[in-house]
């Protein structure tokens, strides 16, 4: 088992492009070429409060942060 | 963007097999299925789990999910006590069978309905489910017509049938595409943040499983875990249904298509004839991967061989280029259709697979686009709510890597092959041949 990770998911149906969480989060949140996030690997302790923000500031509600 | 239509066969030649398709000559009524094969056991859960660990039964949708574990995670999610409170499951039956280069399911619910309902009751019972649903599709009305008649001639105490037709698309089938169809929602994929078998129909914990792999369930328990495992290898017990087809028609309809019968390990030359023997082989349906000509007469039905050259069974839809159709301008053909098939629902897909579907269609006129594609295909992998944009790259991934040579010969215009038109036309005359059935 490996040890438990904190990770964003992209509800994608949800998701508009509207690319706040990688203005907010760009340590983990880079945009593809059609301004969808790509979501670049899991959340360290250090950067939760970053990512809670970036899920918070969504106005799509479409990013969630989930301990796998 | 070339509209590419692709639709599933009207008839299919079904052959007598080993297992689930040994009776098919008794005709599909209930009695002479009970006549064969006897009462129906009612094994309590634990001993289901067993029996289905046992022989290792995988699910037959695709993902190929060993049965076992997904009934004990019903088991888990239900609690122990599922007559009482809101946590009483369900039993879904998917036999929406999206992919258009497939038949088994539709086949096997035509000429063996009663296998495949008889393992829907067995499941129910022992989960304590009184509801199944069984979902077929509205571009295939004679499998929800059979199903329909057979629920009329059975009599299961205590189980409420419920059908429904999904819409005919490629996406259909996927598993959260039925549970938003159940709720009255268009039937199309959305993100699902927990398994059916936790968070299913009615939020409640739901057996989702593929109509092949109840008829599975369904043969370990009638026939018992020795009668099962006499077929197929020590590692793979049993057997697989099969679809074998060429590639479809300028008209975008399958035709020739057989459905098959093997023993996990049998060889490839019990159901491919020479020419499809030496013939680049599509594993797995338009999701599934390209096998190599020089590879496919060593095959055998079993996804630990098939694991060594890339493929998985998958849903067990095999297609073959034994007519001479180009793979290069096929894949352009098949993605140009799966683009048009995206629910359009997540960026990724919508964006991704026409991008990708273009550049294939640039490959198919010796255009060098195998850097684009295989930055698309990584662009739209694991990027979406349903396996559609994952599917579709690998579609693509499996012919740059696995016909490499082949992509190479076709942009030097020397790969010999004939190719079709955007409307799927062939060039320069075609060949009538076909895949035939050794069996």
């Amino acid at each position: 088992m490996s040890p438990r990770e904190t990770v964003l998911k992209v509800d994608w149906p949800q998701c508009r492009a509207r690319g706040l969480c990688a203005e907010l989060f760009p340590e983990k949140i880079r945009v593809d070429e059609w301004g969808y996030p790509v979501v670049l690997g899991p959340v360290p302790a250090e950067e939760e409060r970053l990512a809670r923000e970036a899920v918070a500031a969504c106005p799509r509600s479409a990013l969630h942060l989930r301990t796998t | 963007m070339t509209a590419q239509m692709i639709r599933p066969p009207a008839s299919v030649d079904v052959h007598t097999g080993p297992l689930l398709l040994s009776g098919i000559d008794r005709g599909p009524g209930l009695a002479a299925h009970r006549a064969r094969l006897g009462a129906l056991p009612e094994p309590g859960v634990e001993s289901l789990v067993t029996l289905l660990g046992e022989v290792g039964v995988r699910g037959r949708g695709g993902a190929g999910f060993p049965l076992a574990r997904k009934l004990q995670t019903v088991v888990r999610a239900r609690g122990s006590r599922p007559g009482l409170g809101s946590r009483r499951p369900y039993v879904v039956v998917n036999a929406a069978e999206g992919e258009p280069a497939s038949a088994k399911d539709s086949a096997l619910l035509d000429v063996a309905p009663h296998l495949v309902l008889d393992g829907a009751v067995v499941t129910a019972r022992a989960l304590g489910a009184r509801e199944i649903h069984v979902v077929s599709s509205e571009d295939r009305p004679w499998v929800g017509a059979a199903v329909h008649r057979a629920i009329g001639e059975r009599d299961d105490h205590g189980i409420r049938w419920v059908q429904h037709e999904a819409a005919s698309r490629f996406v259909s089938g996927q598993s959260r595409a039925l549970i938003e169809l159940m709720a009255g929602r268009p039937g199309l994929p959305v993100t699902s943040w927990a398994p059916e078998a936790v968070d299913g129909h009615r939020r409640r914990p739901t057996l989702l499983s593929n109509a092949e792999s109840y008829a599975h369930l369904a043969a370990v328990v009638l026939w018992g875990v020795d009668g099962y495992a006499a077929h197929g290898t020590p590692g793979e017990p049993g057997t697989s249904l099969l679809t074998l087809t060429t590639p479809p028609a300028a008209d975008g309809v399958f035709r020739g298509v057989h459905v098959v019968e093997v023993e996990h390990g049998d060889g490839a030359d019990t159901v491919l004839d020479a020419a499809a023997l030496a013939s680049p082989l599509l594993v797995g349906g338009f999701h599934g991967s390209w096998v190599h000509p020089q590879d496919v007469a060593g095959l055998r039905w079993s996804n630990a061989v098939l694991g060594e050259v890339g493929a998985r069974l998958g849903a067990g839809s095999l297609l073959s280029l034994s007519d001479g159709s180009c793979p290069v301008s096929e894949t352009a053909r098949y993605t140009s259709y799966l683009a048009g098939e995206s629910a359009g629902r997540c960026g990724p897909c919508r964006n991704g697979l026409p991008a990708l579907a273009a550049e294939m269609r640039a490959l198919a006129r010796s255009a060098d686009t195998r850097r684009r594609l295989r930055e698309l295909a990584g662009l739209v992998t694991g990027r979406g709510a349903c396996a559609h944009p994952d599917g579709t790259a690998r579609l693509v991934g499996s012919l740059l890597t696995t016909l490499d040579d082949h992509v190479e010969a076709h942009l030097d215009h020397a790969c010999g092959c004939s190719p079709r038109d955007p409307r799927g036309e062939r060039a320069g005359g075609s060949s009538t041949q076909r895949l035939a059935v050794q069996r």
